[in-house]
């Protein structure tokens, strides 16, 4: 039951997933459609912003492991690394994939190349995609580990500066949702749709690291198995 | 009693997934020269390489002449004299001659040196100005011992010389040199580390360590290396450098320059200037896209640099290694000149020095991204252009500003 932890997190996360589009689609109320160019297209918020923060969940996941690399040599940390970049990348593609999707619908436009915040996410994804990819180029070693651990580590930089930027600047991007200051204003099944999708990432994303710790120590102990057939 | 020209204080280095060496501890005093032997794997050239500063240390201290210069913490400081190193790549630059190659040695070591009798006694005198791509293996070994002996050979001060594997791929007459000119430069004062598995070498050593146990030798040879060296000084040499780099190869020329242009010519071919007179901020764009191409196709040295692990020579010597930063500037500056007589028809200096500018900043974070992960086994497979599209968003803005002037 213990090594089945991970997949039951993942499948309670996408049963919430898809739990959170029905309610998007056919349950919640439409927004005020003077408010928006396209009203509808405001649903795919259910799902972007909790992609984001499970994006955010993850790249602090991310931040912890490499810390936990880089100081304490710990694998543990090593393996909180891999997983936190492989969810960093999913969460923060589906952010960006379905802020692309509503910015197009809203502003005509699917990417602001000067909006602050949409930039700086981006530049996360990206981060996450570029360890994930430059991990599979490299062999595993320290000299890999470390790399990839501090961009890891000063890459979380990002995650503040990527939460305040609406905040410090006015930009095309709305403000803040989580802890905003109009989470008043959203109605109450528009709430709870939200927070439906809130609890769902997180559970995807939680069950995901749990599944990818398993898989990394699973891949190392190969590695040493492999490494005494082969007399090293 | 001789003086330490190295001392590894209990060092700990991990490569790959193993330790390597596990609070291993060496000196090497003035005049001492110890031949490092053993199987393959067992650490020869990681002394050599941590010696260099060239793996970081999960414990202990690295000392050249007394001075710390590298430790588990994190310091890093550069050495006062520069120190001999050839490595097992042999770190040259195949585009240069074998002058410029070793005239940049020497200019590292502040000195003025005529080496004809050396590239002599190597046999490859006649070579001089060919390519280094156009030798031999062999012949391009022979260079890289020769730029390792050289710190040694043009100073009177007790130097370290970091030889690794340095026989590898030579004839056995310029063996015979080799082994003479090191005695030479151990009776000087030199202080010499070889990595080998040829036992010829080991009638240079005062020292044989298989790096658990050492043997103490006698060396029959008396004889010092003549030092004829005089003192000369380079300023702004990794500039100097760089910019002979570039010369020499027209690196810039061929990837920044090539991509402004092509990127010139995609956005002549998609529009007309003269249709777009009332959209200021795009032309300006334009104009600014060349110089931001080649900043984003990175400095050109670097590149040149990281073909035969040149770089990693540099990264040993001393923290800054050459750049063309002077040339990034130029050809924003001509690019943004041309690109706003074309796009533009105007031509504001502002706008063309903010162009030389944009390539500059660009040329030198894309350098730094590079720089971050040339620790990398396989450097130039990892993704970290990845990283660039951020530069966007500051380009985006400096654009408006531009079309604002």
């Amino acid at each position: 039951m213990r090594e089945r932890k991970g997949e039951l997190f993942l499948i309670a996360g996408f049963t919430g997933l898809v739990a959170t589009l029905f309610l998007a689609f056919n349950w919640v109320p439409s927004v005020n459609i003077n408010a928006f160019e396209s009203p509808e297209a405001q649903r795919i918020f259910y799902w972007h912003v909790p992609a984001a923060w499970a994006a955010f969940i993850s790249f602090s996941v991310l931040f912890a492991g490499s810390a936990m690399w880089l100081f304490k040599r710990n694998e543990f940390g090593w393996k909180l690394h891999i997983a936190g970049s492989e969810a960093g990348l999913a969460c923060g593609l589906i952010a960006v994939w379905s802020g692309c999707i509503w910015g197009a619908a809203e502003w005509g436009t699917p990417w602001d190349w000067q909006d602050y915040r949409l930039n700086s996410f981006a530049l996360l994804t990206l981060l996450a995609l570029f360890l994930v990819l430059g991990r599979r180029s490299q062999p595993d070693g320290v000299e890999s580990r470390d790399t990839f651990a501090t961009f890891g580590f000063y890459g979380f930089v990002l995650v503040p500066f990527t939460y305040l930027v609406t905040r410090i600047w006015v930009i095309r991007h709305p403000g803040p949702i989580i802890a905003g200051d109009d989470a008043s204003s959203i109605s109450l099944e528009m709430r709870l749709a939200f927070y439906v999708g809130v609890i769902s990432f997180t559970l995807m994303v939680i069950g995901h690291i749990i599944t990818s710790v398993q898989i990394t120590r699973f891949e190392q102990r190969i590695d040493r198995l492999q490494g005494i057939i082969d007399g090293e | 009693m001789a003086e330490p020209v190295l001392e590894l204080s209990n060092v700990t280095v991990r490569r790959g997934m193993g330790v390597v060496l596990r609070n291993f501890s060496l000196t090497v005093n003035a005049g001492d020269c110890v031949v490092l032997y053993g199987e393959n794997g067992v650490g020869k050239s990681t002394v050599i390489e941590t010696a260099a500063r060239l793996l970081p240390l999960e414990e202990g201290a690295v000392k050249h002449n007394g001075r710390l210069v590298f430790d588990a913490e994190g310091r890093r400081v550069n050495p006062l004299n520069p120190f001999g190193l050839t490595l097992q790549a042999n770190c040259l630059v195949p585009s240069q001659t074998i002058q410029q190659q070793l005239d940049n040695v020497i200019a590292i070591c502040g000195k003025s040196y005529d080496y004809s009798s050396v590239l002599e006694r190597y046999n490859i005198g006649n070579r001089r100005n060919d390519k280094i791509a156009h030798l031999s293996g062999g012949q391009q070994r022979k260079v890289a011992v020769i730029c390792g002996l050289i710190p040694g050979m043009v100073s009177h001060e007790n130097s370290l010389i970091l030889l690794d594997e340095p026989d590898s791929g030579l004839d056995d007459a310029s063996v015979e040199v080799l082994i003479e000119q090191i005695h030479q430069l151990r009776n000087l004062g030199h202080g010499i580390v070889i990595a080998s598995h040829d036992k010829r070498m080991r009638e240079c050593a005062t020292s044989l360590h298989n790096l658990s146990e050492t043997q103490h030798q006698e060396p029959n040879y008396s004889k010092p290396w003549k030092v004829s060296a005089t003192e000369k000084s380079y300023p702004l040499l990794r500039t100097k450098i760089g910019w002979n780099l570039n010369f020499n190869t027209l690196v810039s020329i061929q990837r920044n320059w090539l991509s402004a242009l092509l990127v010139m010519g995609c956005l002549l071919s998609i529009a007309d200037p003269l249709t777009l007179s009332d959209n200021k901020s795009i032309l300006m764009g334009f104009a600014l896209a060349p110089a931001f191409t080649m900043g984003l196709v990175g400095d050109p040295v670097f590149k040149i640099l990281n073909e035969q692990r040149a770089v990693d020579w540099w990264r040993a010597q001393n923290s800054i290694i050459p750049n063309s930063y002077l040339e990034s500037m130029a050809s924003g500056i001509i690019f943004t000149a041309i690109a706003m007589q074309i796009f533009n028809q105007s031509m504001d200096y502002r706008v063309i020095l903010i162009g030389g500018l944009i390539t500059l900043t660009t040329s030198y974070i894309v350098r730094f991204l590079q720089m971050s992960t040339v620790r990398l086994p396989r450097n130039n497979a990892v993704f970290i252009r990845l990283l660039t599209p951020v530069l966007i968003l500051p380009w985006g803005l400096v654009v408006d500003y531009c079309a604002s002037l």
